[in-house]
C-alpha cells in the first residue's frame, strides 16, 4: 500500500466537500436499500462526520499508534447503531465507487488497490473491536423513564433504569436514543454515582430548535423507552491527586459534577470540595435543594450558586469565572469544568490566568452554545 | 397502348409509353396533349420515388443508430446508475433543507418565547415586589393600631403577639385579594388565548401551541410564600424565581 498515493487521492477527493459524502450514502442506499432505515431522516450532521472520519483515517494512515484506537472506538460505537459485520463489504464497494467516482481521470488500479487494502483494515480492526465488545456488552442498553421532573422552563431532570446493568465512571456521559426522535443520539452525562438499584439521573437543558433535547424534556413521559449508548468521556476525579476539588458547572454541566460529588461522598477521606454552580437567572438554579442538602450533610462540600444575569440577585453575582475568581481559594486544587463551550473556555482561561497549572485542570466541553 | 403490368411503374415508362392510331372514322385524343400529360405525370412520379428513397435511408439509419447505442454494455447502464444517484441525493438535499429549515423555524419560535418570557419574568418581580411592599405598609399599619391593652397576662408579650396577628392577617388579606384579581384576569387571558388559537390560521398550528405552552407552561417552581415573618424581608425565593404566580401576575398586565 502506497500511503503517499493513497492521501494524495483522498485529498483530490476531499475538495469536493459534502458531495462526496453524499454521493457515499446515495450509491450505498441505491445498491442496499435496506440500510437507509438505520439513518436519520436528516443526514446533513451524518455526512459530516463521515467526512471527518475519512479525513482523520487519511491523516493517520501511516500513524496505526493513533488511528488504530480510534478504528476500534468507532468500531464499538456503530453497535448501537445496529451495524452488524455483513454490513462492511457494502460500505467498502461504495466508498471505492465514491472514491473513484470524484478521482475522475487520476483513478487507476493501483489507487484502486491501495484503497481496497486499507479498507481492508478498517473493517477488520472495527470488526474485532466490535466482536470484542460483544462478549462484554449489549450493542445499547434498553432503558425505562421512571421520573421526570420539569424543574424550569428548560430543563427536565429524567430518572431511568436501564434493563441491563451499566457500569460508569462518575463524570461520564452515554448516547441516548428517544423512540420520538428515531436515529438520532444525543449525550448526556449521568448525574450520578452508580446506584445499587442502578438507577441514572439525567439533566436534560433544551436547546433552541434541538431536537431531541426537547423531545426528552417535553414529550418523553414516565413509562418511555428509551436507548442508551456505552459510557463514555474522560472527565473523571483524579483519584491519585491529593489536592482540593473545585468544580465549576455551567447549567446542566453540573450533571457529571454532581456525579463525581456524590462518588467523593463514597471515599474514606473525600478531599475538600468547593462547587460553583452557574447559571443565568436564579429562577435556572434547577437543583440547588438537593444540592444545599448534600452541602448541608457533608463538611467538606461547599455549594456557591452563580447569577449571571439578574443584578437584583442575593447571592454571587457574575460568570462562573467571575465567582470562582472572587469566592475559591485555587492554591493547590484540581478544577473540573463542564458547560457550554464558551463557559468551559473562559473558566479555564481564567484559572490558567489564576496561575493553575494546565494539568490541574479538566474540561468535558458539552458542546452546546450559550443562547 | 402497351401492356406490361407485371414491370414496376416507372416515370420511364410513362414517358415512353405508345399507343396506337385509332382506327378510321372513329375520333382520336390529340396527341401532342397526351404526350405533354404523360410528361408530367412521369415527372410527378420521379419525385416521388426519390422522396421515398431518401425517407427509406433515413429510416434505416436511425435504427441502425438505435440498435447501435443497445448494443454497446457497460457504459449505458454506469451512466444510469450515476443518474441514480444524483437522483437520490438531489432528494436527500431536498428532505434535509426541510428538517433544516423547520429547526430553524422552531429555533426561532423557541428564541422569541424565551425573551417573551424574560420580558414578562422581569414585569411579574416589580410587580410582586410592589404587591408584598403594600401588604406590608397596610400590614404595619394595622400592627401599630393594635391597643395598649391592661391584661394581666404577661403584656409586652400579648401586645407583640397581636400585633404579629394583625400584621399577618392584613398582610394575607392585602395578597389573597390581589392573587385573586390577577387569576380572574388571568383565567380570562387564557380564556381568550384559546380563542384565538381555535380561530386561529391552521398553518403552523403546532409551533403556535408549542411557543404558548412555553409561556404559559405553569408546572415550574411555584414560587411560594413559604413563611412571613413580622420582620417584612420579603422572602428570597418569591423575588429571585418568581416562576409561577409570579408570571400569573405578569400576565394580567396584558389582560383587557
Amino acid at each position: 500500500m502506497d500511503e503517499q498515493r493513497l492521501r494524495e487521492s483522498f485529498a483530490r477527493v476531499a475538495a469536493y466537500g459534502d458531495d462526496v459524502p453524499l454521493f457515499f450514502y446515495s450509491h450505498l442506499f441505491l445498491g442496499h436499500p435496506e440500510l437507509r432505515g438505520m439513518f436519520p431522516v436528516s443526514m446533513a450532521g451524518q455526512r459530516d462526520r463521515l467526512l471527518n472520519a475519512l479525513g482523520r483515517i487519511s491523516a493517520d494512515v501511516s500513524n496505526h499508534d493513533a488511528l488504530v484506537p480510534f478504528l476500534r472506538g468507532l468500531g464499538r460505537d456503530h453497535r448501537k447503531f445496529g451495524t452488524l459485520a455483513e454490513h462492511y463489504p457494502a460500505v467498502g464497494a461504495s466508498l471505492l465507487a465514491t472514491l473513484a467516482h470524484f478521482n475522475g481521470t487520476a483513478w487507476n488500479e493501483d489507487v484502486a488497490r491501495d484503497w481496497t487494502e486499507a479498507y481492508t483494515v478498517i473493517a477488520q480492526v472495527m470488526t474485532e473491536a466490535a466482536g470484542e465488545d460483544e462478549k462484554q456488552n449489549p450493542p445499547w442498553w434498553g432503558a425505562t423513564v421512571i421520573g421526570r421532573e420539569r424543574r424550569t422552563m428548560d430543563v427536565a431532570v429524567l430518572r431511568v433504569a436501564p434493563d441491563l446493568p451499566l457500569s460508569y465512571v462518575p463524570g461520564q456521559s452515554v448516547a441516548v436514543e428517544c423512540e420520538a426522535r428515531p436515529r438520532q443520539w444525543r449525550f448526556y452525562s449521568m448525574a450520578n454515582a452508580p446506584r445499587r438499584d442502578g438507577t441514572i439521573d439525567f439533566h436534560v437543558r433544551v436547546i433552541d430548535g434541538g431536537a431531541v433535547s426537547s423531545a426528552l424534556a417535553r414529550s418523553v413521559g414516565v413509562g418511555a423507552r428509551l436507548r442508551l449508548g456505552p459510557p463514555v468521556g474522560t472527565l473523571r476525579l483524579d483519584m491519585s491527586s491529593r489536592r482540593g476539588v473545585v468544580l465549576a458547572a455551567g447549567s446542566t454541566g453540573l450533571a457529571p459534577l454532581k456525579a463525581i460529588i456524590e462518588q467523593a461522598a463514597g471515599l474514606g477521606d473525600p478531599p475538600r470540595t468547593h462547587l460553583v454552580f452557574g447559571v443565568r437567572t436564579a429562577a435556572d438554579l434547577y437543583d440547588l435543594v438537593a444540592l444545599e442538602k448534600m452541602a448541608a450533610q457533608w463538611q467538606w462540600l461547599t455549594v456557591t450558586p452563580a447569577v449571571s444575569d439578574e443584578p437584583e440577585y442575593r447571592g454571587e453575582t457574575g460568570t462562573v469565572a467571575d465567582v470562582i475568581g472572587r469566592r475559591v481559594p485555587l492554591s493547590d486544587q484540581d478544577a473540573y469544568i463542564c458547560g457550554s463551550s464558551a463557559m468551559v473556555a473562559a473558566t479555564a482561561n481564567r484559572l490558567k490566568s489564576l496561575g493553575m497549572p494546565q494539568s490541574h485542570i479538566y474540561v468535558e466541553d458539552f458542546g452546546w452554545s450559550d443562547s | 397502348m402497351t401492356r406490361a403490368n407485371s414491370e414496376p411503374l416507372t416515370p420511364e415508362r410513362v414517358r415512353l409509353a405508345t399507343f396506337s392510331s385509332s382506327r378510321l372514322g372513329r375520333r382520336g385524343l390529340d396527341e401532342a396533349e397526351v404526350r405533354a400529360f404523360c410528361e408530367f405525370v412521369s415527372d410527378g412520379l420521379g419525385r416521388l420515388l426519390n422522396d421515398n428513397n431518401m425517407l427509406q435511408e433515413e429510416v434505416h439509419r436511425l435504427r441502425g443508430r438505435l440498435l447501435e447505442g443497445k448494443g454497446n454494455p457497460g457504459v449505458q447502464p454506469e451512466d444510469a446508475h450515476v443518474q441514480a444517484v444524483y437522483v437520490l441525493s438531489k432528494a436527500q438535499q431536498t428532505a434535509d433543507r426541510y428538517v433544516a429549515d423547520a429547526q430553524e423555524y422552531s429555533r426561532e419560535l423557541a428564541e422569541d418565547a424565551h425573551l417573551r418570557r424574560d420580558e414578562i419574568l422581569r414585569e411579574a418581580k416589580v410587580r410582586a415586589s410592589m404587591i408584598l411592599e403594600e401588604a406590608h405598609a397596610s400590614a404595619s399599619r394595622a400592627a401599630s393600631a393594635v391597643p395598649d391593652t391592661r391584661d394581666p397576662l404577661p403584656g409586652s408579650e400579648r401586645q407583640e403577639l397581636q400585633a404579629e396577628i394583625a400584621y399577618l392577617r392584613t398582610f394575607s388579606d392585602v395578597c389573597r385579594t390581589h392573587l385573586r384579581a390577577y387569576l380572574e384576569s388571568l383565567t380570562r387571558s387564557i380564556e381568550e388565548w384559546e380563542r384565538a388559537e381555535h380561530s386561529g390560521a391552521l398553518t403552523a398550528r403546532d409551533s403556535v401551541s408549542r411557543s404558548s405552552q412555553h409561556v404559559l407552561c405553569l408546572n415550574g417552581r411555584p414560587g411560594t410564600i413559604d413563611r412571613v415573618s413580622s420582620t417584612p424581608a420579603i422572602d428570597r425565593r418569591v423575588q429571585a424565581s418568581p416562576s409561577a404566580s409570579a408570571a400569573a401576575l405578569a400576565q394580567t398586565r396584558d389582560a383587557p
